[in-house]
């Protein structure tokens, strides 16, 4: 019974939170439609350029004229995802500056349902152009429904991933804005070096053994491969390292982050306006 | 005998500052403690101290050294006790302005688990007059009305123990007299701090004076009032013989501070008792008006930092 009691409690502090920020970030709904243009427009030049290449090379790697319309709609939805990483820090910064942080802080809920507050109500307001693109896929290249389920779930604990990385970047971003913006800087370089939108393949060797090295290249790389080869048991036996980093850093990373989160808030506080 | 609600014992907070070894203390060895139901005024200028505390005591902050209970719960060892008793309003609002007030006031409310939350809502807006702007943004309300809003929040999420601070900050004279009794019928424990000396004369039963981090005098009210009592600060304004009367001043013993300021001298009286010595001076002259004036607050926290250092 007290199980179930704290349950529902978790589960209607977490709604709050999720209803609240939602609301927060339509509040100027213009400003989340040219976020969500901006990610097209990235896909065009490699969805151009590839196009062009595609011509004198028809095959490259995995990918061909074909199906490469998959890779970018899976990079517009990675960029969705992406924003994670950005959505802490902007929302911990939102709350810093309105200072109603330790409004929260004082609350009497876990702190792990700040943080789920934040990643679900982030999940929902990206849902439409994520659904939008995810079934523009399906329509160029259709997959079975196994797979493409399999795929919802990848992508959850690819932003589950992310959110972990936006949480550690989100912690800084109020107690240490240096830290947080040579993380920031960073990260840039990973997102850069994981191929969201060029296939590995182009990259000449000594590019291709720095991607090799990111993690995130992996986490990206097993949705595509996933999609193209749309059978989850083939893809797993094929990739289990892709899969197991993978499982590895939505566990770590989240933990890490409330870690962090717990240290640094309570030694140092929230500082610099 | 009450129960002691509220309790620090040599709390102590220290903030490093730019450079080497520059640490500045926030707070020094305070020691107060408060009883259930007390309304509790802390007093300080800025920088003082104030909020530190509040933030400690509240859990968000933790002290450099010695430690704070608050409702029988250690406040650093037991954080997640002390959460459920506490309501704060620090530092001005806590609101999000990109939503509406009603949307402001149920999110807490769902936070901190309260029932009927649409029914207190609308009630308590009523009562603050802000019924009629509960559903806009938060952004378009003046300064007062999200101060009220605030206080409304706070007051909503039911708590045995609040912890306010400059609750009445940009409220109108009607706003903090409806503000004052609510809070003084409210049966809770408030710790709150001013700048405003009336609303902590009407509303707190002791008072405490903060500065530089430290407890300069902690007391009743009645007390505390009498500090201001001991020297009378008194403007005089005369039809002529200014000079004379000023010089005459200037060589009294009990006379302090004597200073001209078009059309008026203003002097203080070292203690009450000298009043007569006082009249029969000023009987020789040719006096157009006499008044004693209330000293400010900053007048109070210098007369304190004199006593002090005495």
């Amino acid at each position: 019974m007290e199980l179930i009691r704290k349950t529902k409690d978790n589960i209607s502090q977490i709604s709050a939170l999720v209803e609240k920020n939602v609301k927060l970030q339509l509040r100027y709904k213009f400003g989340l439609v040219t976020s969500f243009t901006i990610s097209i427009v990235s896909i065009l030049m490699p969805l151009i350029i590839m196009g062009n290449l595609f011509q004198t090379r028809p095959q490259i790697g995995n990918w061909n004229s074909t199906n490469f319309v998959i890779y970018q709609f899976l990079a517009y939805n990675i960029f969705l995802m992406r924003d994670m990483t950005s959505i802490f820090p902007q929302q911990f910064r939102q709350e810093k500056y309105w200072k109603t942080l330790p409004a929260l802080i004082i609350g009497p809920f876990n702190r792990l349902n700040l943080l789920l507050g934040i990643f679900l109500s982030h999940l929902i307001v990206i849902s439409v152009p994520f659904i939008t693109f995810f079934l523009l896929g399906l329509f160029f290249y259709p997959i079975s429904f196994i797979t493409a389920m399999f795929l919802i779930i990848l992508f959850f604990i690819v932003a589950l991933v992310l959110s972990g990385i936006g949480l550690i970047l989100g912690i800084f971003a109020i107690s240490n804005e240096n830290i947080w913006r040579i993380l920031n800087f960073l990260l840039y370089f990973v997102f850069w070096f994981s191929c969201i939108t060029y296939p590995y393949e182009i990259f000449p060797q000594f590019i291709q053994n720095i991607i090799n090295l990111n993690p995130l290249y992996y986490l990206f790389d097993i949705l595509r491969l996933t999609w193209i080869q749309d059978n989850i048991i083939i893809t797993i036996l094929t990739y289990p390292f892709h899969f197991i980093l993978l499982f590895l850093l939505a566990v770590l990373l989240p933990l890490i982050g409330i870690y962090i989160f717990n240290l640094i808030y309570k030694k140092y506080g929230i500082t610099g306006y | 005998m009450k129960n002691s609600i509220i309790k620090t014992e040599n709390l102590s907070k220290e903030f490093k500052l730019k450079g080497k070894n520059r640490v500045i203390k926030a707070l020094n060895n305070i020691n107060i403690e408060i009883n259930d139901g007390e309304i509790f005024g802390l007093l300080g200028p800025n920088g003082a101290g104030k909020t530190t505390l509040i933030k400690i005591l509240t859990t968000i902050s933790q002290p450099t050294s010695g430690g704070a209970c608050v409702g029988g719960y250690d406040v650093i060892k037991e954080p997640k006790k002390v959460k459920p008793l506490i309501g704060l309003m620090l530092e001005g609002e806590l609101l999000y302005y990109r939503i509406t007030g009603y949307d402001n006031l149920k999110f807490f409310c769902k936070i901190y688990k309260v029932p009927n939350y649409d029914q207190k809502i609308k009630a308590i807006a009523k009562e603050f007059g802000l019924n009629k702007w509960l559903n806009e943004y938060v952004g378009k309300f003046s300064s007062g009305m999200k101060m009220k809003l605030a206080l409304a929040r706070t007051l909503l999420l039911d708590r045995d123990i609040l912890f306010l601070d400059e609750p009445t900050l940009g409220l109108d004279v009607k706003s903090i007299d409806m503000i004052v009794n609510k809070l003084k019928n409210l049966n809770r424990t408030i710790f709150m701090t001013s700048h405003d000396m009336n609303v902590v004369e009407k509303l707190c039963d002791r008072i405490a004076f903060i500065i530089n981090g430290e407890i300069l005098k902690i007391g009743e009210k009645e007390e505390i009032k009498k500090l201001s009592n001991d020297e009378v600060r008194i403007n005089v304004t005369l039809n002529n013989h200014y000079a004379d009367l000023r010089a005459e001043l200037e060589q009294t013993s009990f006379i302090k501070q004597v200073t001209y300021s078009t059309p008026t001298l203003k002097f203080i009286l070292e203690d009450r008792t000298n009043f007569n010595d006082l009249i029969s001076i000023l009987g020789k002259y040719d006096i157009r008006s006499i008044s004693e004036k209330q000293p400010t607050l900053e007048e109070l926290f210098l007369s304190l930092l004199n006593h002090n250092s005495e």
